[in-house]
């Protein structure tokens, strides 16, 4: 079996568990609808500036939540024995590629729900659909490999806030800056580049992740 | 490598004439301010001009002269001398420019024997009422300054800076150390994960230790040097500060993330792989974002240091220097807490 196929296999593996067991998706969405009702709730005001940065904390500690289940939520156990059978990076991809759907589809629908319930100011739907996925692949690039680092100590919960926050920061402003410019108000014709950055952070980490993670699954 | 001397006792004469040279060279003599910044064509004024470091009253003759790049000149008709440090200029401007435009931007040179020469770039304008390029060339008679008075090996006069264009040997070296220090802890972590030793898992963290620091005394440096330039110690708005605040985080956390282990080996290859992951993530927060975003920092917009017209063959004289000294000293840190740590668990074994 070739990597690609265990990527495959392992991806499809993740998609059962997460449709048998309905834990996480569940959960997420859970979160989302009551941190975005307590928002409609406290009757903020928001303008575009403020709605925008909204958004990105809800959908940044939504997708922590969401990746930090990546690697404890099953037995070390079992974990081994994936080990002894595929390549590691299958694992990393596989998760990696799972995580991404998986804030995809959580994004869309924390974008959906937010415009449903506080109204939507964006004004250039391509340019902040583009900003979504790029923020659904850094984020599951970062978070899956944060995850995979603190689920090997035992107060893994904390430790991911306090490796993961540094390191997305970059990304996160990036973000604001791109899904800004799809909003009114402001217009900056470098956009572009902005785009290409982002893409350039998000397959940085994720190589240095790739390159890494083979060191780091061993017990 | 760490009992070797030779590097050491390099760094100490580096750093010795860092500090003597880099806080005795004067600066060159400068233009604070001029109590007019225009004048129109056809007027003749006197204007005040207060210089910074010069010796007015020691010096045979001063010398002013208005200047456009070094097309236009305009000498000045009578330069009196106040003091040491004010002069009174009197220019007289002829009727029309050999200039198509409304006003054009002069700068001004105030030169003496005994300091050398002084220059307020761009500041000045002189507007005129009657555009007529080709009677302005016919009028306008660029006068012949002679040769400027040597400075002698002065560091630059800059607007603003003043003295503290000196904290360039400290500030920015500093992060160059800094810089080295992670990119040497970066090169033992990868050793670790090939080859499992636990020294170079210690070598790695006392670097991080000592480049942590480094990056600490940059920032305070920097603050300093903010505080007397942009007037207040910390902007929120400039990117470099926020980034640089975040990269020192992001290795904090490397410290955290040590502590969270009891197990030598685990504790030895999670920190090297998650060390690895941070000079990364460490790279595009110094080196990239700040590349692309504007700020008060000089080079600003594109470059992320001094641009050659804030550099020059003075200042890199002691800044070269500079970074090789203080990049020595923090690997001689290194080796020193990486000594003690030895001694320390040596002494745990035998108790």
């Amino acid at each position: 079996m070739n990597t690609f196929q265990e990527i495959w296999f392992l991806f499809r593996k993740e998609l059962t568990l997460e449709f048998r067991q309905k834990y996480a998706i569940s959960g997420i969405l859970l979160y989302v609808f009551s941190t975005i009702f307590v928002v409609y709730t406290s009757t903020f005001d928001a303008g575009p500036k403020q709605w925008n940065i909204l958004f990105w904390i809800i959908v940044l500690f939504a997708s922590v939540n969401t990746a930090a289940k990546s690697f404890v939520q099953e037995s070390g156990t079992r974990q081994l024995y994936y080990y002894s059978l595929v390549n590691p990076v299958a694992i990393i991809i596989s998760k990696m590629l799972y995580n991404t759907l998986l804030l995809l589809a959580l994004n869309f629908l924390a974008y959906g729900v937010f415009s449903l319930v506080l109204g939507s100011p964006v004004r250039d739907l391509q340019l902040f659909f583009i900003a979504i996925f790029l923020a659904s692949l850094g984020f599951s690039i970062t978070f899956t490999f944060i995850s995979a680092i603190s689920s090997k100590a035992d107060n893994s919960a904390s430790l991911m806030a306090i490796l993961g926050f540094p390191i997305v920061i970059p990304i996160v402003m990036e973000l604001v800056k791109v899904s800004q410019n799809a909003l009114p108000g402001t217009f900056d014709s470098a956009i572009n580049e902005d785009i290409m950055i982002l893409l350039a952070i998000d397959l940085m980490l994720g190589g240095a992740a790739l390159m890494l993670f083979p060191f780091l699954w061993r017990d | 490598m760490e009992k070797k001397l030779w590097w050491k006792l390099l760094c100490v004469p580096i750093l010795i004439y860092v500090i003597v040279v880099g806080l005795s060279t004067p600066l060159s003599p400068g233009i604070t301010s001029m109590s007019q910044y225009t004048a129109v064509t056809g007027q003749t004024f006197t204007a005040r001009v207060t210089t910074y470091n010069t010796f007015h009253t020691k010096a045979k003759e001063v010398k002013a002269r208005l200047r456009k790049d070094t097309s236009l000149t305009i000498a000045a008709q009578n330069v009196k001398v106040l003091d040491d440090n004010n002069i009174e200029v009197t220019f007289s401007i002829p009727a029309f420019m050999p200039s198509s435009k409304e006003q054009e931007r002069f700068s001004l040179d105030v030169d003496n024997d005994f300091d050398g020469y002084g220059t307020l770039p761009g500041k000045f304008i002189i507007k005129q009422n009657n555009i007529d390029s080709l009677k302005g060339a016919q009028v306008w008679q660029n006068t012949n300054f002679g040769d400027l008075s040597e400075r002698g090996t002065n560091f630059p006069f800059r607007g603003l800076l003043f003295e503290t264009i000196r904290n360039t040997f400290f500030h920015v070296p500093l992060w160059f150390g800094m810089l080295f220090l992670f990119i040497g802890a970066t090169w033992n972590s990868f050793m670790y994960l090939r080859t499992q030793d636990q020294d170079r898992d210690r070598r790695a963290e006392v670097m991080t230790m000592v480049g942590l620091v480094f990056g600490l005394l940059g920032i305070v440096t920097g603050m300093i040097w903010a505080k007397s330039t942009w007037g207040t110690y910390w902007t929120w708005n400039e990117i470099k500060l926020n980034m640089t605040a975040i990269a020192l985080l992001i290795y904090f956390a490397y410290f955290v993330l040590r502590n969270a282990f009891d197990d030598l080996e685990k504790r030895a290859r999670i920190a090297a792989v998650y060390n690895m992951f941070a000079f990364v993530a460490a790279l595009i927060l110094i080196n990239v974002i700040p590349r692309m975003t504007d700020s008060l920092h000089p080079g600003s917009g594109g470059n992320p240091a001094f641009g050659s017209e804030d550099m020059d063959n003075t200042l890199r004289m002691v800044f070269y220097p500079a970074i090789i000294g203080w990049t020595l000293l923090g690997f001689w840190i290194a080796t020193i807490y990486y000594r003690t740590l030895n001694i320390e668990e040596k002494y745990l074994e035998q108790e």
